[in-house]
């Protein structure tokens, strides 16, 4: 990667600044996945609204990304290692924005069950799965910043283990639902939750990738481990049924 | 899938119209050209991009041995036309010249009539035995220049009475008027208004289904617009030729990478 200056420094400026913009996006979507999941896990109705306000940041934000760079190609013509960099942010800031969306429905969702009975162990899970997740995606921001392919290979395999617990939880709920009909609601909240952390998941392997990219000037290659989850979740079904 | 992408960038001929190995150019002690190796590709256009001085233009001037013409000019090393060594002591550098056409930086018409500006190079190299045959050749070159239209009813105009972007297409007709098999172009368009540039670039990219065009330019938005290839040259080293889109998105060696992003002069 470049560690020269550019000679028109304003270029750099503009450079600098995007990716400020979206590192900032990144520290948002990271505090309101953990405060959605702690707003679940201790029925905090006045954090999880706060969750729910504060999308809208994340979506400024996003715009804001988006039509800098739009400036950017337009104004400064970026090639090379600039462009993919452009193009890096851009497709970042789309990812973030996305899981901001997540957490925001997480948030929603939290103040839905507080009216119902809790499910045994299930938000604690799921905390504890998110907090994995955002670990996760800090890991591929950073990635990004220090233009670490080794690690963004790391986040990429660490997909794996996210999957597994989605599946896990999966088997756990289908168990409660099949025991105690009257557990299906709040358990459809926590499925569809646990299924938006597992995408949460997805986005910060897209980013991971986005980084090798930038860094290499083309995707990786080789597919992600993967053991085959529907086979898993229908093998799961079928056990129970 | 592959129907789907951008095709434009294709290169249908994969043959070598001109080859150079190992050309060295020295002007007196001044090493300016350093071991040069290019294959030139039939019906493609080629872009030569680097800073001042890096021998791009050098490069470009042995390819139709205008060095010639400067004395203290050695060139080493060997270049071919369709596998004939240019610089064999039986070619003669005046038909070679009619086979490699150049176009320069600046119109530089003839001081004579737009007919006279596109006539001479056939009338001398004995190219059409009537003037029914020359008429013809005059209106084919600047039809193909996309200027006939502007001028067909001021055939005896001078040709520098023409706006600049005029008068460097009457010099693109020129250059094409003895069909030649390759077009050098060094920086045909620095002297040009946007709309005239543009001009140049969509003939640039019509010639190229009949000719080899190899063009000079420090504009590297020009090198990326009207290229397939792209060849960078810096401090008389050919440091990267390539696919053009493959030297803009993902350069391989660093210098390329820093001279494209901006960041070397």
């Amino acid at each position: 990667m470049q560690n020269e200056k550019h000679i028109v420094s304003s270029f750099d400026r503009d450079l600098e600044g995007v990716q400020a913009t979206v590192m900032k996006m990144g520290g948002l979507v990271e505090a309101a996945l953990l405060d959605a999941a702690q707003a679940l896990d201790t029925r905090d109705e006045e954090l999880a609204n706060r969750v729910r306000a504060g999308d809208a940041a994340i979506d400024a934000l996003e715009d804001q990304v988006q039509s800098e760079c739009a400036r950017l190609i337009a104004l400064r013509g970026p090639t090379a290692s600039d462009l993919r960099t452009v193009l890096t942010v851009m497709r970042i800031a789309a990812n973030l924005e996305r899981c901001g969306d997540y957490a925001k429905n997480l948030a929603k969702r939290s103040v839905v069950l507080n009216s119902m009975a809790q499910i045994e162990g299930a938000t604690g899970s799921i905390r504890r799965m998110c907090r994995a997740v955002v670990l996760m995606l800090k890991d591929s921001l950073d990635a990004y910043i220090a233009r670490d392919t080794k690690m963004a290979a790391d986040v990429r395999q660490r997909d794996h283990e996210i999957d597994q617990m989605y599946n896990g939880l999966f088997r756990e709920f289908l168990t409660h639902m099949l025991e105690d009909t009257r557990t299906i609601t709040p358990c459809m909240h926590l499925h569809f939750i646990a299924k938006n952390i597992e995408r949460v998941g997805d986005h910060a392997t897209g980013i991971a990738e986005q980084v090798i990219y930038l860094v290499d000037g083309r995707l990786p290659e080789e597919e992600r481990p993967k053991e085959s989850g529907l086979r898993a979740m229908v093998s799961a079904s079928e056990a129970e049924g | 899938m592959n129907d789907m992408r951008i095709v434009e960038r294709d290169v249908t001929a994969s043959s070598a119209k001109m080859a150079a190995r190992g050309v060295q150019v020295y002007y007196g002690e001044n090493h300016a050209l350093k071991d040069v190796d290019i294959d030139i590709l039939d019906k493609t256009v080629t872009a030569f991009i680097g800073p001042s001085g890096c021998g791009k233009s050098t490069f470009l001037r042995c390819l139709n041995r205008m060095n010639d013409t400067v004395a203290s000019a050695r060139v080493l090393g060997s270049i071919t036309l369709e596998n004939e060594d240019i610089y064999d002591k039986r070619v003669d550098p005046v038909t070679l010249r009619a086979k490699v056409g150049m176009v320069f930086q600046k119109p530089n018409p003839f001081p004579k009539s737009i007919y006279d500006n596109v006539a001479y190079g056939p009338k001398i190299h004995g190219l059409t035995r009537n003037k029914a045959e020359l008429d013809e050749v005059v209106e084919k070159s600047l039809r193909k220049a996309a200027i006939w239209n502007e001028v067909k009813d001021r055939l005896d105009a001078p040709g520098t009475g023409l706006s600049g972007g005029q008068q460097q297409r009457l010099c693109i007709a020129r250059a094409i008027a003895t069909s030649p098999e390759v077009l050098l172009m060094d920086e045909p368009c620095s002297a040009l208004d946007p709309i005239a540039t543009a001009q140049v670039e969509e003939l640039i990219d019509e010639l190229r289904s009949q000719f080899s065009v190899v063009i000079v330019t420090h504009s590297m938005q020009q090198a990326a617009r009207v290229s397939q290839r792209t060849a960078f040259f810096h401090l008389g080293n050919l440091v990267e030729y390539g696919e053009t889109g493959q030297i803009f998105t993902n350069p391989s060696d660093p210098r390329t990478e820093s001279y494209i992003t901006g960041r070397i002069g």
